[in-house]
């Protein structure tokens, strides 16, 4: 499921489908604490702070809620290759996801 | 109690019944203040967050004699040649633009009963809370026949700027045949794998030139170190037969280092280099350990939690004189817990949220072009001490397209950093 919502997301965008489909697995029933995300995106930035489009290490503010939502659970599930976010998802719970999906979203860089 | 007073009523207690007639006079006045020791890593992050995050409700300054910081890491990438010394060098005029207040001098003492920081000259700067991070000094004579003065002649390049820069010249001018030897140092110190780093670019740079007769010796009081089995297999792919590591039990101890006749004794044998690069034992900057804000270690004890040091409520820690538990010295980790620090010192002078304390690291090392390792954990306070709750470090064996990855990330990682620290 998890897998195949991820990969719907890299290849179509925009579609219903996927995003009911991570709707209901983030169960979003409460808002999002940004100011929680905005504390916790101070780790992120150390290492995406300066990101551009063409870096290995990629830009994250403005990034779609649902994407980032789905690409640090994947780093969690480690589904996703890359130790260092590996280590960094690890301890995120869905209501940290949900922060900083939401902080990003809308923040520019400090 | 309205939300306005109680949120300065700490500053308020002390005012006389006059002043409390008076409070917006008061408040102006009181503004909380926030100084800052030291513009590295650590003191960059911290002074940059307390001021971006409080909007101006927090007066920040900055005291740091330089007006350029030059990074020591990433120094191994000038030794190697992979990069040059001006892209480690960064002024603090984006850091001005953060609205911190940044004074050019040197703290020379805190007044902890006076809650103020005297700088070069004499002058006085009044904090509400002081965060120190003046990163390590050496300890000269921890390595006999080792001083100030021999470091002219056998760098250490352990603290950025000129000393980097003497152990480039000198690793540039050598022939084939000339011997290297490293005097590496004994824990707790900056930068774990750095040492083997450097030990890699050196040896880098010998076969660039083609140099076939060249040996490095690195002296090792410690058993072991950092990143150890991919650094030994590193060496053996990229450098067969140039690197010989000795453990303490190979070579007895270092018994003197002699400057002038370019001399390392050990209990088992001499050596005469071209090059000998020593990295003595360090502890914390002088200032902290002036303020006795060190323990028998001479690094700083600190709260795992906030990073608050355990001998003054008053007074934060970061970087590497702190004693930040299982946490590396290292640029990175200076920077992640400047970012906790600035959350608790923020919460305290202006009740914003507190957050429980998160810390994370990673350090990569470059063996070879292309090739390079890194190790990293994520931390949080556990039993009053900084604990690691995930880590990972590199295999042997790995795919060389994933070493390949690993350099270009600690390329943007290094933009990204200093963008953090230095705006």
């Amino acid at each position: 499921m998890r897998r195949w919502a991820l990969a719907r997301l890299r290849t179509i965008s925009g579609m219903t489908i996927a995003t009911a489909a991570i709707h209901a697995m983030a169960g979003s029933s409460t808002a999002a604490d940004v100011e929680l995300g905005r504390y916790l995106s101070s780790e992120c930035t150390t290492c995406h702070g300066a990101a551009k489009a063409d870096t290995t290490i990629p830009p994250i503010y403005g990034l779609d809620q649902r994407h980032f939502t789905e690409v640090l659970r994947a780093y969690r599930a480690k589904t996703l290759p890359n130790e260092a976010m590996r280590s960094v998802a690890a301890r995120l719970q869905d209501e940290d996801i949900a922060a900083l999906a939401a902080y990003f979203a809308a923040a520019r860089p400090r | 109690m309205t939300e306005l007073t109680r949120r300065h009523f700490g500053l308020l207690a002390g005012a006389s019944l006059s002043s409390l007639a008076m409070p917006s006079l008061v408040l102006a006045q009181g503004k909380p203040k926030v100084v800052v020791i030291g513009g590295g890593p650590g003191g960059g992050t911290a002074a940059r967050y307390i001021a971006k995050e409080s909007n101006g409700a927090i007066d920040v300054t900055l005291i740091e004699p330089q007006k350029t910081f030059t990074t020591c890491f990433f120094s191994n990438l000038y030794v190697g040649g992979f990069r040059d010394y001006k892209s480690l060098t960064h002024n603090y005029e984006k850091v001005k633009k953060s609205g911190v207040k940044v004074v050019h001098a040197a703290a020379t003492a805190i007044d902890r009963d006076k809650k103020q920081v005297v700088i070069a000259g004499g002058q006085r700067i009044p904090y509400d809370r002081l965060l120190v991070a003046p990163g390590i000094d050496i300890k000269f004579d921890s390595v006999p026949g080792y001083s100030e003065a021999a470091a002219e002649i056998m760098p250490h390049a352990w603290k950025p700027g000129a000393q980097t820069q003497l152990l480039v010249k000198k690793l540039n001018a050598l022939k084939d045949g000339d011997q290297i030897v490293m005097v590496a140092p004994p824990n707790p110190y900056r930068c774990p794998p750095g040492p083997y780093e450097r030990v890699s670019m050196f040896a880098h740079v010998l076969k660039k030139k083609g140099f076939k007769k060249s040996r490095i010796v690195v002296l090792d009081p410690k058993p072991t170190f950092s990143k150890q089995g991919v650094f030994a297999e590193g060496w053996e792919n990229h450098y067969p037969g140039m690197i010989e590591w000795q453990d303490p039990k190979m070579h007895g101890g270092v018994k003197e280092v002699d400057a002038k006749a370019g001399t390392v004794k050990t209990d088992l044998a001499d050596y005469k280099a071209a090059l000998v690069n020593v990295i003595p034992a360090q502890w914390a900057g002088k200032i902290a350990r002036d303020a006795a804000l060190v323990n028998n270690t001479g690094y700083c004890p600190i709260d795992a939690a906030s990073m608050k040091s355990t001998v003054d409520p008053n007074i934060f820690v970061v970087g590497d004189a702190s004693i930040a538990g299982e946490m590396p010295k290292s640029a990175f980790s200076a920077n992640s817990q400047a970012k906790v620090a600035a959350m608790i010192i923020r919460s305290e002078l202006t009740q914003s949220r507190a957050f429980p304390a998160r810390y994370s690291n990673t350090c990569w090392s470059l063996i070879a072009p292309d090739d390079d390792i890194k190790v990293g954990a994520s931390y949080e306070p556990k039993d009053g001490a900084i604990k690691a709750t995930t880590t990972f470090v590199s295999q042997k064996n790995e795919a060389a397209e994933l070493r390949k990855q690993n350099y270009k990330e600690s390329v943007d990682w290094y933009n990204g950093i200093t963008a953090d620290i230095f705006g």
